[in-house]
Parts: C-alpha cells; structure tokens; sequence
C-alpha cells in the first residue's frame, strides 16, 4: 500500500495502552489487540538495526508508541550522559513517538551504571539538578518530556520537600510534563506511611501526560514495585479518584517479570479502559 | 542537605552496593543503623539482579553450561569489578569473557572465556546496523578483467572469533533444540558471526577463508586477498554473497584516484 509520509498517532485518551515485551512481538502482531498505546523502555532500541528495531517500526504503523526510557538518570550529580542522550535523540528521529518519559531518579555516579531506578532525596538541591537535566533532554529531544515519581524502598534525612511538591515543582519550572505512576504513589505510602492521596493531590492535573499502573510483590521488606501481577484493588480505587479528577488520560498498564499471556496483560488494560470510558462519558476532569 | 551533599550521597551510594562498603551512605538513610543497611540491601540485591540479568541474557550458553547458582557468583563478581559504563544494559558485558579467563574457579573450564566471546559476538550481530545490501545486479555487470580489483565492505553485523577449543561445536550443542553434547571436542575454531534475515549465525572458517576475510576487510581487492589459487574462491564467494555476509563493494581505478571531472 502507498502512503503518504508516515505521521506518529497520539493514544486515545479513552483506551489504555500496554507495554510491549518480547515475548507478546509474535501474538501481538497475529492478533491486534484494541489498545491504544505500546510502551518500550527506550533502551531497548538503541541498538543501529536489527530485528528489535524492526518489530517496533511494524508496531508503529498500527499503535501509537511511547518511549519511556529507564537510564537517562536525570538525578545524576554529573549530568548527563550525551552518548545516551544522543542515541536516545536518534529513536526519537526513527520512532516519532507520541510520548516520552524519564524517571525522577538516578542511576550513574563516577562513570559507574547501577541498573537501578534509585531515588533521591527530594531537596532544593535535587530539585536544581534534576531541573538543569530535564531542561537539557528537552533542549536535545526538541521535546515534552513527561517524568515518573518512583517507586523508593529507603527515605533519606536530607528529604525536605513533600514527594508530590517536589515532582510538580520539575514540571512547573521546567514545563515536562508528569507520568503519574498510582501504583509508585501506593507503594510509598504503604512502605512509609505517607499519604498517597496527599502525594496525587499535589500534583497539577494540567501537567499530568500519562498514567501507570502495575503490580507489585509483597515481601517481609515491604511492597516491591515488580510489575509482576495484576494491579491492586486498592490502587484501581486510587486511579479511578484520579481519573476523576483529571479525566482520561493514557493509561499504561507494565508488566515486566512473569510476563503472562498477551489476554491477560489486555483484559488488565480493558478494566482500565472501562474507568476510562466512564469517566469520559460523564465528562469529568479538567475540560 | 548542604551544597554538594547530593554528590556525596550518590558516591556513598554506588560504594555501598557496588563495593560492599555500607557505611558511608547509612548515615544519609532514615532512621541509620541496621534499619538503614536493611533498606540498602534492596537495593544491592536489585542492581545485582539487574546485571546478572543483563549478563544473562546475552550469555544463555555459558548460563546452561555452568548452572544458575555458579552464573549467579561469577556474573555478580564481574558486575561489581567492571559495571557497566554505558546505561544502556545491553551494552553491558562486552569483557565478561576476558573476566572469566582470569577467574580461578572456571580454570577447569579453559574454554569458557571463548565460548563467552563468541556469545558477545553473537550479541552484538544482533544490535548491529543493517548495513547496504550487496547489489548483486551491478555486480553482475563488473567485466570479467575488472572483477579482481573489487573491493567489499561487510554487513555491519560481521565478526570472526578465533579460539584453541572447539567453541562452536560446544555452542551449537548448547541452543535451546540441543541436549548439550558437543559433536566433536578437539577443534581450534574460528568462527564467522553475523546476522542473516534477523537471525544471527554462527559457522567455522579454514584458515584459508579467515586469512581471506581478513585480506578483504584490510581493504585488498579480490586477487589480492584470494592469494594462491588452489581453493575454490568463487564458491566461497558465492556463500557469502548469498548468506548476507558481504555488503557494497566498489570498483579500484588502477593508478590512483579517478580522474576529476571538470
């Protein structure tokens, strides 16, 4: 079939998205699930050719595709990676993504790559530093960058600043937008007894670009972020309080370790899909 | 936190889960003590996990050869002397085999090391670019008198892995439709890696078609890198033209550069 330039779609706001792994190329590409949106970890891509790359350039003929990178490590105290950065820039060029999205965290210290989303102390000094990078990616990407609250497994002496003061600090002075993951906000307030809904509440609805959700495992240290099983009760109650209050937004569902069939990861994303629908048919959230 | 608090932060951080020193970065974590060493221990048990698991999935034959728990140690001491400087984990690895070569506990195993690096060969055919594909029709319309001066180029996924043990054979028991056993277990192979329709291969090379793989990609023309002509140059040619293997070529102007057009 002859087309006309390839142009990247935006998700449907009002039907949620998966994360596209491996192990679902063949049955996603057999079946075509109605989602809205595939989600890939950035990295995964970088590679110049290859077949990855080719699965992912099919995907994007028939599903909007985010790029949500897990190792630009914007919190670094020593700036970022340009080589990452560059390579990062040249998917962008190749994918046209509807969507880009970085954690709040860092990963990179001294040359040295910890393979980890490690969270920060959320002081005026993070604030700056994160800022100054979110800035730079934004400046090379010719981008919005949207950032994702973490999930954290330790709370530091120097934190000064509320979690969620501090994520909407980064985007109102840098003007990304948030990733509002509900599942992260869940899993702080119960490991730490903080309040989620404090934490989702601070965080301007305006600047919110995408939602996620996931399950986490239960363990003698508390709720690890797994994305390993279905989503909680008690975080689908949380996102259906947010999807009131901002209305639909794309909403991913991340499944990572003891990846099921490709069914299963869409019925999870179809119930969201459903809080989706009804908030949209009664027209809810910022207009 | 005082100015520059976060670099001392993040350096105490990286000692303690890369380095076993926990110490330093306690003091920054709530409430200090065990309970902060607890809460740390997370987090060294998920970067471990992380680049064992990077390790692990671009290293499945050595992985099946030595088992989980040993893959495990050897995986995480490799981690922790040489992380990964790039963030991208599919990048990590590249000295895993040079690792194990030095690694007293795999001394019994002398090929292990070489079966890593082929597997890291065969890693990076699969991210390599796609490369310019050989024009096969304008090949067809070098003249015969010319054909000995082309110079080839190979597809970006190409590389060639010597060893003293029979690596291939070992690898190729070791793919998942194998049991394990080698077919042979003398051999010192040299083995072509690229990557052909997707799917990366693995075959042995004489040691006339290495020292003529090397010839071409120093930048020689066909006769020159063919030397004598006592083997069958045109059917290796042909295997590796069919298979993907040779990309562009160009045609050497005898005596220099080509003339510049007015």
């Amino acid at each position: 079939m002859a087309s006309a330039r390839f142009s990247p779609r935006a998700p449907d706001p009002r039907q949620a998205g998966i994360g596209l792994r491996t192990p679902h190329f063949a049955a996603l590409a057999g079946s075509r699930p109605a989602v809205s949106f595939l989600e890939v970890h950035s990295e995964n891509y970088f590679a110049d050719g290859g077949p990855a790359l080719a699965w992912l350039e099919r995907f994007r003929e028939d599903y909007a595709v985010s790029l949500h990178g897990v190792a630009l490590s914007l919190g670094s105290v020593d700036g970022l990676d340009r080589g990452h950065l560059d390579r990062l820039a040249r998917l962008v060029s190749r994918i046209e993504p509807a969507l880009i999205s970085e954690h709040l965290c860092w990963s990179r210290i001294g040359g040295r790559n910890l393979g980890e989303l490690l969270p920060l102390p959320y002081s005026e000094e993070s604030l700056s530093v994160v800022c100054a990078r979110v800035d730079e990616a934004q400046e090379r990407l010719g981008r919005r960058l949207l950032v994702e609250n973490v999930s954290a497994y330790l709370r530091y002496r120097e934190t000064t600043i509320p979690e969620g003061e501090f994520v909407a600090e980064v985007a109102r002075r840098t003007g990304c937008g948030v990733l509002l993951d509900v599942n992260n906000a869940y899993v702080n307030a119960q490991n730490h007894g903080t309040d989620a809904r404090a934490f989702l509440a601070a965080i301007d609805p305006a600047s919110v670009g995408e939602i996620h959700l996931a399950g986490p495992e239960r363990t003698e240290d508390g709720l690890i972020d797994s994305h390993g099983t279905r989503v909680l009760p008690e975080v689908w109650a949380l996102y259906e309080e947010t999807i009131a209050r901002l209305g639909p937004v794309p909403t991913l569902i991340e499944w990572d370790t003891n990846i099921p069939a490709l069914e299963v990861l869409v019925a999870e994303a179809d119930t969201a899909t459903a809080v989706l629908r009804r908030a949209s048919d009664r027209g809810e959230g910022a207009p | 936190m005082s100015a520059g608090g976060l670099r001392a932060l993040q350096e105490a951080f990286a000692r303690a889960v890369l380095d076993g020193d926990p110490d330093p970065v306690a003091a920054f974590i709530e409430p200090g003590g065990e309970e902060a060493k607890r809460r740390l221990a997370i987090y060294g048990r998920a970067v471990t996990a992380n680049l064992v698991g990077a390790l692990r999935g671009a290293h499945p034959v050595v992985l099946r050869l030595v088992g989980d728990a040993y893959f495990h140690e050897a995986a995480s001491r490799y981690a922790r002397a040489d992380p990964p400087r790039s963030g991208d984990l599919n990048r990590f690895g590249s000295g895993f085999g040079a690792f194990l070569e030095g690694y007293e506990p795999a001394a019994a195993m002398p090929w292990l090391a070489d079966v890593a690096r082929l597997e890291w060969a065969c890693h990076e055919a699969s991210m390599a670019g796609d490369g310019e594909p050989l024009d096969f029709e304008a090949l067809a319309h070098v003249p015969l008198e010319a054909q000995g001066e082309l110079r080839f180029s190979f597809h970006p996924s190409v590389s060639v892995v010597k060893s003293a043990w029979p690596i291939l054979a070992i690898w190729e028991a070791n793919q998942p439709d194998r049991e394990g056993t080698p077919d042979r277990d003398v051999g010192e192979d040299t083995v072509l890696v690229w990557r052909e329709s997707g799917t990366v291969r693995a075959v042995a090379l004489s040691a006339r078609e290495v020292a003529f793989i090397e010839a071409l990609a120093s930048g020689l023309g066909l006769d020159e890198a063919a030397g004598e002509p006592d083997w069958d140059l045109p059917a290796f040619l042909e295997q590796l033209a069919s298979h993907g293997v040779l990309g562009a070529f160009r045609r050497e102007i005898p005596g220099g550069p080509p003339p510049i057009s007015p």
